[in-house]
């Protein structure tokens, strides 16, 4: 591994007298993932300790058998134990005495990821690296609720060890694996795509990956706790019943709100502020507008979240009674809260997928985007609009009737401008000479499945519709057909498309065939039988049924298992063409004209030379006399300029 | 500011001057964009108050129209107001290159933020009510929680703005923080950012003061 002391820049640094940060130090004798698990556990064992000796004589814990303050203090200061142990509270605590932020050097070798890097591609890949790891701990437990569900009456888990992976399934897919989607391509991609050769607060986005990780250890920490019964939704009363496994959840949500706060914060004033000369709002690539849109919503839906997850705390810590209705709260108070951030996030995971489909159609249809500023006050609308659905969760629960038509109304209306979306993809891709790579065919499969869930979407926002299938398996499938079928699989056509600029190394197709058939039939086959399963009266969370569903719920088990098994295959893709038979990328693959394309691969630390000057969108595919894209300054010739639109 | 030749390449003056601007915008977005992550923060705590007040659940709202302290209710009003104040003057004064001043305004408005918080801590010491009691004296609670946090941010903000106009003032001469110079205009740029934050703060606690003890 080589050292900072051997980068150029880093000679100048030594030469100036200055070292590199603490976290950015070669060898153990610095911050890096291994004291921040040290941090951790210390911080644990001192807050529960602390928790210990405080309350243990309190009388509604002396016999209790459980310490929520205990546990509430213990995983409080094993976050704060992870950030010092990582590195996350230095500036913070050198700000106190006036110190100015420490140089943005970067070490390194492998083991930059396993730091508080301040470069916006490695957090990018530490994020692709962490989602996938989320996903795939999400995918076992799936694995294990549809091995349940193979038989009605023999059993592999008893109801309660059931409904307890189903909650720590639907929590680390929403809460982790899907929400924080912004993470991955948002954080290494938008600086690039906008010509911005950083992020506006780097530190802040090195914070939101670090503390996402300590959010799903929380998350995953309810386990030896006995876990959560609730579901993902936590609702109360079950939530002010539930046994100690209840703090991870709350208190989990709140460190992955801060997290999702974070980096949408940085993201949205990055966009806003560090666009190129020459980009304007109507060059924006149509990522960077989801990305954006994605942004705001995690900026300002999200404080809800936190602020419910808060009020769960002090419910079980000091005994406050927010959601104990016997003691002047509501149950409903949470319900409210939680779906007020909870529609919002359904966004946060939409938009995204259609925004990498909308970068990912020109390139292979080598057609300009349909429709662009259509779908960008979409996907504007979009965010707006879904700040005033969430209601249309609780028309069975908690809403006054007379309300209901109104948020029918207004749940039916935010399909217009989903539509729109959804138009400029079918726009762009009408009679094109469609270019089937990899990417493409995610990106097809995305609208394929969409259309499913978005259409079933509408039956549900129907009252009477809703009243007849809800918490049944209908509702289940709607919702896997658009997060699983639409920003999944956006997901995939994403990292098959721009992994070859963020590793320098192309993925074998042939192995990523596999992977696409296989994910793509085997998740309908999985998820479409479960649509007929819930109109037949299946209900949600249950780990038995009637004994005539048997068929169809084996069906959709063993479909579930070769799903499963088509993620293997794109790991084994990932390693295979990662490691073992490497095949380095060109500068574009795709012949693309999007900025990020213009770059060298591996891509610089600077990200660009002289920053660009943007002259027009990257759509202008195949048009004769297409403008130029952009001037990427004296490293193109100079009265040429660097991108031409035309057919490349 | 560390300028981005830390990253190992040169900046053209242009290229330099562009990534000022940047940064000096991404400050006031930035706080700004804070400001309004806050107001959501807030109106959950709004919403949650009066969600519970209409419901009225077994008539537990407040039974006895029970209040927290006032006496500590309105000495943490006037002290976080004062913080407003002073934080709003001083900036003023800084506009119009009176350093000095912004610095002592700093401490008083730190003073003051810090005198709020110790009070709101210490209430929490003499509620006249079980926390669980009913639904007023548990969003009375999150309020304290909140308001906790809002102090802490405002003191932290604070506290860091005057360290680094002391460090800067030692480092290069005071009248550096008023020149151009790039590592003076995003102290600037930052201390105009934490004033509509301190100012933000005081007026949302003015607000809430209203709604848990004269509602
Ligand atoms: C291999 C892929 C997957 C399979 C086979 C699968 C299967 C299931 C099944 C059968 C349930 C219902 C269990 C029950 O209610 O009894 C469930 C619940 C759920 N799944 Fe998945 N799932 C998969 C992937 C995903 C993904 C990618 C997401 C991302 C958002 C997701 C989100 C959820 C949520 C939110 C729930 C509801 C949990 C609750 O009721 O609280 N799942 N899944």
């Amino acid at each position: 591994m080589s050292t900072v002391h051997e980068r150029p820049h880093d000679i100048a640094l030594a030469a100036s007298g200055t070292k590199p940060p603490l976290t950015q130090r070669p060898g153990l004798l610095s911050q890096h993932l291994g004291t921040a698990l040290v941090g951790a556990i210390i911080g644990y064992a001192i807050g529960h300790w602390l928790g210990n000796t405080i309350s243990s004589h309190y009388p509604y814990i002396a016999n209790s058998g459980q310490n929520a303050i205990a546990d509430t203090l213990g995983l409080m200061l094993g976050v704060v134990g992870w950030l010092l142990g990582i590195g996350a509270l230095n500036y913070p605590l050198a700000k106190l005495v006036g110190r100015q932020p420490s140089s943005e050097v970067e070490i390194q070798g492998w083991s930059k990821y396993f730091r508080y890097s301040t470069n916006h591609k490695t957090v990018g890949l530490q994020y692709v690296v962490g989602v996938l790891l989320f996903m795939f701990t999400g995918g076992l437990l799936a694995m294990a609720i549809r091995t349940e569900l193979l038989s009605p009456t023999t059993h592999v888990f008893s109801p309660d060890t059931y409904i307890k992976i189903v909650s720590e399934h639907g929590t680390v897919m929403m809460m982790m694996a899907t929400s924080i989607v912004v993470g991955p391509l948002g954080n290494y991609l938008v600086p690039l795509m906008i010509g911005s050769r950083r992020m506006a607060f780097p530190r802040i986005e090195a914070f939101s990956f670090w503390i996402f990780v300590a959010g799903y250890m929380v998350i995953f920490s309810a386990m030896p706790f006995g876990g959560f019964p609730t579901g993902w939704t936590g609702y109360a009363p079950l939530q002010t019943q539930a046994g100690p496994g209840m703090v991870s959840y709350l208190f989990g949500f709140a460190v992955i709100g801060l997290g999702m706060m974070a980096a949408g914060f940085n993201i949205a004033v990055t966009i806003i502020n560090y666009r190129a000369p020459g980009m304007t709002w109507s060059r924006v690539p149509i990522f960077v507008w989801s990305i954006l849109a994605t942004a705001a919503l995690l900026t300002l839906a999200t404080p809800t979240l936190f602020a419910a997850g808060v009020f769960g705390l002090l419910d079980r810590t000091v005994q406050t009674a927010f959601y104990v209705t016997e003691h002047g709260g509501s149950s409903y108070l949470w319900e409210n809260l939680f779906w007020f951030f909870g529609h919002p996030e359904v966004y946060i995971m939409a938009l995204p997928g259609f925004g990498i489909a909308g970068e990912i159609l020109p390139v292979f249809t080598r057609k300009p985007l349909f429709a662009y500023k259509v779908g960008a006050a979409g996907m504007i609308g979009v965010s707006l609009l879904s700040f005033f659905v969430w209601q249309h969760h609780l028309f069975q629960s908690g809403i006054n009737p007379d309300m209901r038509p109104l948020f029918m109304l207004t749940t039916e209306l935010i399909s217009i401008p989903t539509g729109f979306i959804y138009l400029v993809g079918m726009g762009t891709m009408y009679k094109a000479k469609i270019r089937f790579d990899l990417p493409m065919l995610f990106v097809m499969a995305l609208y394929f499945n969409f259309l499913i869930g978005g259409v079933t979407g509408v039956f549900l926002s129907d009252v009477p519709v809703n009243v007849t299938v809800h918490g049944g398996f209908f509702v289940l499938s709607h919702f896997h057909y658009t997060i699983m079928g639409g920003l999944l699989f956006a997901f995939m056509a994403g990292l098959y498309y721009w992994l070859p600029k963020m590793t320098g190394r192309m993925m074998n197709r042939r192995i990523g065939l596999w992977h696409f058939w296989t994910m793509f039939i085997f998740f309908n086959l999985t998820f479409f039988p479960m649509f007929i399963i819930g109109l037949l009266g299946q209900p949600r969370r249950v780990f038995t049924y009637a004994k005539n569903l048997q068929g169809l719920n084996d069906f959709s088990s063993i479909s579930a298992f070769v799903l499963g098994f088509s993620f293997l295959i794109f790991f084994f893709n990932l390693v295979w063409s990662l490691y073992i038979n490497p095949v380095k990328a060109p500068d574009n693959p795709w012949d693309s004209l999007g900025l990020e394309w213009q770059t060298a691969t591996p891509v610089p630390a600077h990200n660009f030379d002289r920053i660009p000057v943007v002259l027009a969108d990257p759509y202008h595919y195949s048009e004769v006399n297409a403008p130029a894209v952009a001037d990427l300054g004296p490293s193109s010739p100079p009265d040429e300029p660097s991108l031409s639109g035309a057919p490349v | 500011m560390k300028t981005i030749q830390d990253q190992g390449y040169t900046s053209t003056p242009e290229e330099a001057e562009f990534e000022l601007r940047a940064h000096i915008g991404s400050i006031w977005s930035g706080g700004r964009l804070f400001i309004g992550m806050y107001t959501f923060l807030l109106a959950s705590l709004v919403f949650a108050y009066f969600y519970l007040r209409s419901a009225n659940n077994g008539l537990l709202w407040r039974p006895d129209h029970i209040t927290a302290p006032t006496h500590y209710g309105w000495a943490v009003f006037l002290a976080t107001v004062a913080t407003g104040i002073m934080a709003v003057t001083g900036q003023r004064r800084l506009r119009g290159g009176a350093l000095i001043d912004w610095q002592v305004a700093g401490w008083t408005a730190l003073t003051t933020s810090v005198i709020a918080l110790i009070l709101q801590i210490w209430e929490l010491s003499s509620l006249p009510f079980y926390p669980g009691s009913s639904g007023y004296a548990s969003t009375f609670i999150g309020f304290s929680v909140f308001n906790i946090m809002t102090l802490v941010i405002t003191s932290f903000w604070l506290e860091t703005a005057l360290a680094r106009s002391h460090r800067l003032g030692r480092e290069r001469g005071r009248n550096a923080l008023l020149s151009t110079d790039a590592d003076a205009q995003s102290w600037r740029a930052n201390v105009s950012a934490m004033t509509y934050f301190v100012g933000f703060a005081a007026l949302s606690g003015a607000f809430l003061f209203a709604m848990f003890y004269q509602l």
